[in-house]
This record gives structure tokens, C-alpha cells and sequence, in this order.
């Protein structure tokens, strides 16, 4: 007993202790040297955020070398993958586009009264400037869906800034270095977006499922039944995280667990070029001239005024023809009051004859009856047991098939 | 068959083969799921370092497996130590099982990668949990240490192939 609890010792202090002649380092110096490092790079420290950095740096660099022949590959067989549907993708994409084109008219016009408005109210433009940004990394871990890119802190990239693939929402920078950032994707666990469902106008927030797909959650129950299949999730702008309005997917019910799900407009497999969104905040006209206020509030005066103006202007078109569409209402439901009129006197003649027609087929089975049973009911002279030919007594023996009492 | 001669640059890029691979596969994080199968990935790096920490293969220095640890940390994005923390835990476990065993054998070694990946997996799980708040998936986390366990069979076969090549 004791000799095998040696042996157990010996065994254990060999595998933590014992060097070979190859190794600089015993096993155990490197689990305590591990340790000291997770531990240390919780700490906020300037030095160590400066150490982790320059790793960062280097090791981003080095897995984006490294991993070119791989992505080499890839790129190889998603091409030929790409080229079997090419004609198809064609077709499709170019209704896309033609849809699209007159969207982007009416987006513009929108945009551009967006901003005018924003102006007036906050005194502030956000311009939005966006830089595009090469995907170096993008090798997700089965547990983290992230990518690196090679925009930095150099770039005025911040962390929480919005990435974006084409206008399609991406995710945001959790992490920024000097030269490059890492990307926390929409379709990771720890990704929670607030979005607005539309039809329906739900508010609801969107968690990645760390597959490809994103889930609806916290959303009251009341509300579920508004949303629809193949509805538009977009971000709603809540909590300051992302900015509202930008598409995200489209819902999805095909679920078998009874989960909503979100299919991602973008497919963050494929993603090579994305483009983050720096926002700046630039002050407007009506901020930077406040020395001349005078002639810029008359003139700020006369922007809002003349804004008033043509919405009462709006307003007095729209009741015009509400009140043009109300008459014509009015006409319609008296001639349809006329055809219901008429529709009734038809209904009340039909039903007279049909009434008659009853009548008729009731002294029809009298007449038949009576040949049969006349003898039974008429009065005799000594026993007078029938009844008088034409009183009701007698029509209604007649019906009662010649029984005289009831 | 191809002999090489000592010496010889091709020589000296085989010999330091695994550590090459560990080195790629650290810097790739590859899983061979270029099929999309949902939920499918298994764990190359634990293969690699216990079958060559257990084989006590002369060029596999435990530095430099501390070494990938940390690149792995830095390219997934877990926290920095975390997988060095695991990499050499497998060294030990390894180091300790060639210890006690007299006889190898397969099946045996396979039984007792699974246990200590299930252990270093689940002390993953839950550093990252309770300590840093990651949201993680416990499914993915056990598909990943099952096929991680599948794998090990056919990995070995390769590695021990490329063992006796070196030996002959």
C-alpha cells in the first residue's frame, strides 16, 4: 500500500519536476508562469496593455501570413462553387439592382431631410465617415465568432465602432490596437443588438446562436404574434450601441425548437473587405456662428417657419382630399341604400308567393282527403256522430284522416 | 521511399514537424470544417501535444508549446495564459500517464485522452464563465471534446508512421 502511494509520488513530482535534456523549462515552472499571466493581463496596467498590444500585433500579422495558403484554398473552392451558379446569380442580381436603384432615390431624398432636420434639432451633424478595412483573421474559434481587421486606434477606430459589410450591419469593435482591431460578429453569444422588427414595429433584441443564424429574444408575448415570416430586423438604435436603421436579416420560423430566428444578410464566412463607420461630430452653422446670432436666429426663425408653413400647407392638402374622398363616400352609400330598397320589395314579393304556393298545396291534400273521408265525417240523421259539411269541425276531421275525436 | 540526408534542411523541417504543425494549426485555428457541418470541431492542438508529450518526442519543448498556447489565446481571443494553461496541462497528464505505464497501449491512451481533455475542457468552461462572463455554448463545448476524441485514433496511426520513419 504505502509502496504504491510511493510510486504515485514518484510519477507525480516526475511530471510536474523532472526535465528532459531537450527542455529549458520544467512543467511546473510553466503552469505557475500561465497563471501569472492570466492573472496579469486582467489588470490595467499601461505596461501590460502596451505588452498585449505589441503581441497582438505581431501575432495578427504572423496568422495573416500564415494563413495564406490556406485562404488560398478556400477562395479556390468558393470560387468554383461561385462559377457553377454564376448565370443564375446574374439574373437575379440584376432585378436586384434594378429594385434597388429606385429605392436608393427615395433613401437619398430621405437622408437628405434626415440630416436638414438633425441640423435644426441638435445643432450637431454626425458625418459618417467610412473606411474600408481588409479582413486579416478571420479564423472564428467554434466558441467566439470575431474577425481581425487592419484598422487601428491609427484610424480613430474605437471600440464599440460599427462594422459593416456593403451597408449590411457586421458587428463592433471590442478591441482596438495600434494598426488593427478585432470585430465581436452579430452571430456570436455574446452579441446582443436591439433591434425593431418591422411589420409590426417589435422591439426586440437579436443574440447570436455562435452558428449562423441570430435569436429573437426578449420580446414581449403580446408582440410575437405581430411578427411575420420573412419580416426585416433592423437595429433600433437603443442603448447608443449601434446606430438605428441598419438592416441586419430577416426573420426566420422555420425553427423546430419554436425559437425566432434572424438569417444575417450578410454571410460572415465570405467577409474579405468590410467597412467601419467613424463617426465624428461636426459642428453645424448654426453652432459655429453663434457669434452673429442675430442674423442667424432671424434666419433660423425663417428655416422653421417656413418648415411650418409647408407642413400646414401638407395638412391642408390632405384634408382637402379627405373631404373630397368623404363625398364620394356619401353618394356611394345612397346608392347602395336604393339598391338595398329595391332588393327588399323583390325579397317581400317572392315571399307572398311562396306563401300562396303553401296555401294551395294545403287545400290540394284537403280535396284529396275528402274523397277518401268524407263518408266518416259527414252527419247522419239517426247518429249524429260527424259534422256538417263546410264547418271547421268537419275540414278538420277531414285533415285528421276521418278521426273524429281528438 | 525517401531517405534524407542528416543535415539536410528538409531533414532538419521534418524533425521539427509537429512542432511546425502545432505552430499552424495555432496561427489557422483550423478545424477542417470547410463542409459547414453545424456544430462539427474538434481540437487539433490537444491531439498533437498529448500523443508527442506522451511519445516524450525530443524536439516537442514545452516551451514552445507554451508558446502556441499564447498565440492561440491572441488569435481566438480568449484571455491571455488560458490556453497555455490547458496545452501544458495535457504535457502533464501525458507525462505522467508514460510514467506509470509499463506497456503502452492504444485504446488505453485513447480512454485516458478523453478523460483529461473532458477535465481541461470543463476547467476552460469554467474559468471562462465564472471569471471573464463569456457566454458560451456548453454543446459546442462537448461536440468539440467528443469529435476531438474521435480524431485522436486517426491521428495517432499517422503520427506513429511518421515516428518509425524518423527511427528508421
Amino acid at each position: 500500500m504505502a509502496s504504491s502511494r510511493d510510486d504515485f509520488i514518484i510519477a507525480i513530482r516526475s511530471a510536474f519536476l523532472k526535465k528532459s535534456t531537450k527542455q529549458k523549462f520544467s512543467l511546473l515552472t510553466l503552469v505557475f508562469f500561465s497563471i501569472f499571466i492570466i492573472v496579469l493581463s486582467n489588470f490595467n496596467f499601461k505596461a501590460i496593455d502596451i505588452t498585449k498590444s505589441i503581441i497582438k500585433e505581431i501575432v495578427y500579422r504572423s496568422s495573416f501570413i500564415v494563413s495564406i495558403p490556406e485562404n488560398f484554398i478556400k477562395s479556390t473552392y468558393y470560387n468554383l462553387n461561385e462559377y457553377t451558379s454564376y448565370y443564375k446569380d446574374y439574373k437575379t442580381t440584376k432585378e436586384e439592382l434594378d429594385q434597388l436603384k429606385s429605392e436608393n432615390i427615395s433613401t437619398k431624398i430621405i437622408k437628405s431631410e434626415n440630416e436638414e432636420l438633425k441640423s435644426l434639432i441638435d445643432g450637431y451633424t454626425i458625418t459618417s465617415n467610412k473606411i474600408l478595412a481588409k479582413v486579416i483573421v478571420d479564423h472564428k474559434s467554434p466558441f467566439l465568432k470575431s474577425i481581425i481587421i487592419n484598422k487601428g486606434s491609427k484610424e480613430k477606430i474605437k471600440i464599440g465602432t460599427n462594422i459593416y459589410d456593403r451597408s449590411y450591419l457586421v458587428g463592433r469593435v471590442i478591441e482596438v490596437n495600434y494598426t488593427n482591431s478585432r470585430v465581436l460578429l452579430l452571430t456570436d453569444l455574446n452579441s446582443n443588438i436591439p433591434v425593431s422588427i418591422t411589420p409590426g414595429n417589435a422591439q426586440a433584441i437579436v443574440v447570436g446562436n455562435a452558428d449562423r443564424k441570430g435569436e429573437v429574444r426578449y420580446i414581449k408575448n403580446d408582440l410575437i404574434n405581430k411578427i411575420e415570416d420573412k419580416g426585416i430586423a433592423y437595429t433600433s438604435g437603443t442603448g447608443s450601441i449601434f446606430k438605428s436603421g441598419i438592416p441586419v436579416g430577416t426573420i426566420d420560423f422555420k425553427d423546430e425548437n419554436g425559437k425566432i430566428l434572424v438569417n444575417f444578410y450578410s454571410d460572415f464566412t465570405q467577409l474579405k473587405y468590410v467597412f467601419a463607420e467613424i463617426d465624428e461630430l461636426i459642428p453645424t452653422n448654426v453652432q459655429t456662428t453663434e457669434n452673429i446670432s442675430t442674423d442667424d436666429s432671424s434666419n433660423t426663425e425663417q428655416i422653421k417657419l417656413n418648415l411650418i408653413s409647408d407642413e400646414l400647407q401638407i395638412l391642408e392638402d390632405s384634408n382637402t382630399k379627405y373631404l373630397e374622398e368623404n363625398q364620394e363616400l356619401n353618394t356611394l352609400t345612397n346608392e347602395l341604400n336604393k339598391q338595398i330598397e329595391i332588393l327588399k320589395a323583390e325579397n317581400d314579393l317572392q315571399k307572398n308567393v311562396i306563401q300562396k304556393h303553401d296555401l294551395d298545396k294545403e287545400e290540394y291534400e284537403f280535396l284529396r282527403l275528402n274523397l277518401i273521408y268524407s263518408s266518416k265525417c259527414q252527419s247522419k240523421k239517426l247518429f249524429s256522430t260527424g259534422f256538417k259539411v263546410g264547418t271547421p269541425e268537419y275540414r278538420k276531421c277531414i285533415m285528421q284522416r276521418g278521426k273524429i275525436n281528438d | 521511399m525517401i531517405r534524407f540526408q542528416k543535415k539536410n534542411l528538409l531533414y532538419k523541417i521534418y524533425i521539427w514537424l509537429p512542432i511546425l504543425a502545432l505552430f499552424i494549426s495555432v496561427f489557422n485555428e483550423f478545424d477542417l470544417n470547410y463542409l459547414k457541418i453545424d456544430y462539427f470541431s474538434f481540437n487539433f492542438p490537444f491531439i498533437l501535444i498529448f500523443y508527442f508529450a506522451l511519445k516524450e518526442y525530443q524536439r516537442f519543448d514545452y516551451f514552445l508549446v507554451f508558446l502556441a498556447g499564447l498565440i492561440n489565446d491572441t488569435v481566438v481571443g480568449l484571455p491571455l495564459g488560458l490556453s497555455s494553461l490547458s496545452y501544458i496541462l495535457i504535457c502533464i497528464f501525458a507525462t505522467y500517464l508514460r510514467n506509470i505505464t509499463i506497456s503502452p497501449n492504444l485504446i488505453k491512451d485513447w480512454f485516458y485522452f478523453l478523460f483529461i481533455i473532458s477535465l481541461i475542457n470543463s476547467i476552460n468552461y469554467s474559468v471562462l464563465f465564472l471569471f471573464f462572463s463569456y457566454e458560451l455554448d456548453i454543446t459546442l463545448f462537448i461536440v468539440n471534446n467528443f469529435f476531438t476524441f474521435l480524431f485522436y485514433i486517426v491521428f495517432s496511426i499517422f503520427f506513429k508512421r511518421y515516428l518509425k520513419s524518423l527511427d528508421d
